[in-house]
């Protein structure tokens, strides 16, 4: 893990708002009748537009802009002729690069109407991802965060993927630490100032199970259940964490720049 | 995008299991083996698990696994008989 600078930061912020705007356009454009290569062409579009550049196309040999994971599918679908259709769960996961540095973040979306159980999943895990940015502070450990998101998921009678963790995030796509959905509090890395982190729980309504694809990317359910999938990049300050997508929230700049060094 | 399973085990090259001869008990539990192939090599190898390949006697067969990593080093797999 590789400490940030306050310019560092901000070219995070820059990444991470890009790709949370776009995100909020993908939204509304997931409407039934839409192909998921549809969905593709318009991120890369915005994010070329933006000044970015596209974090996952050709990451490992991933063929597009955008991971986008529908039903129980639980993530790196790969776009391509599907159409969406009312009622369908579709994850979308998105990265881009500005100047060197990575924003990566996610959400799921519900085509039109989709069924009670898909938005108490929804509600679910975007709780849970919450749960585990509220752990982001100086001083507590990676393994609070996994614990804080499987609590909740759990609670709701959910179950969190093991396979697929979170990752710090900086000068590429996955840094260390390794930030797990699940485990008991208190273990793994100490979180420090300038420590940057992608939190994602994947919460499936059945079996924690997934299993890959014969693509060699798209992961499934192995029961077949719905699948949802929330992401944000954060920074953590001496104050506690701030979503990079978001202004930086602990008052002005001189004293930001103070707090992520103390 | 979620950081999937380290694909470690992917990446390791397979071992390579060659039929070899014991020549020689050295200390350590090591062994030199000749192997029985084109160029008759002779290198090191110590057993793999434990206690019963222990009591290998010099001229004995065995197969040996051979990794990219030290072409002069083994492990003693088996007895063939």
């Amino acid at each position: 893990m590789i400490s940030k600078s306050w310019a560092e930061l901000q070219k995070m912020h820059r990444a991470c708002t890009i790709v949370v705007e776009t995100l909020e356009a993908l939204a509304q454009a997931a409407l039934a009748g839409t192909t998921t290569k549809e969905l593709d062409t318009i991120s890369r579009e915005r994010i070329l537009r933006a000044g970015a550049k596209p974090a996952f196309l050709g990451y490992r040999g991933y063929p597009a802009t955008l991971c986008i994971s529908v039903n129980d599918e639980v993530v790196h679908g790969i776009p391509g002729k599907r159409k969406l259709v009312e009622g369908d769960l579709v994850s979308l996961d998105l990265g881009c690069i500005v100047d060197g540095f990575y924003g990566d973040a996610a959400r799921t979306v519900g085509v039109g109407k989709v069924s009670a159980e898909a938005q108490r999943l929804m509600k679910a895990t975007e709780e849970s991802l919450h749960a585990g940015i509220a752990q982001c502070h100086p001083s507590k450990r990676v393994g609070d965060i996994g614990a804080a998101v499987q609590q909740v998921a759990e609670g709701y009678g959910y179950s969190v993927v093991r396979e697929f963790v979170g990752h710090g995030i900086g000068t590429s796509l996955h840094e260390d630490p390794q930030v797990p959905n699940y485990g008991p509090p208190g273990r793994r890395e100490r979180l420090v100032p300038g420590m940057c982190l992608a939190i994602e729980p994947m919460v499936n309504v059945g079996g924690p199970d997934v299993r890959v694809l014969d693509d060699g990317w798209t992961a499934v359910t192995v029961d077949r259940s719905l699948s949802a999938h929330f992401e944000l990049s954060l920074a953590i300050t001496r104050h506690g964490p701030w979503i990079l997508s978001e202004p930086y929230p602990y008052g002005a700049s001189k004293e930001a720049e103070a707090a992520v060094h103390a | 995008m979620p950081e999937g399973p380290r694909r470690g085990s992917e990446a390791r090259p397979e071992p390579l299991e060659v039929n070899g001869r014991v020549l020689e008990s050295l200390p350590n539990a090591l062994f030199k083996v000749e192997l029985e192939t084109e160029k008759r090599q002779t290198i090191t190898a110590h057993v793999a698990g434990s206690s019963s390949l222990l009591r290998i006697l010099p001229g004995e067969a065995v197969v040996v696994e051979l990794m990219a990593y030290d072409p002069r080093r083994g492990r003693i797999v088996r007895r063939r008989s």
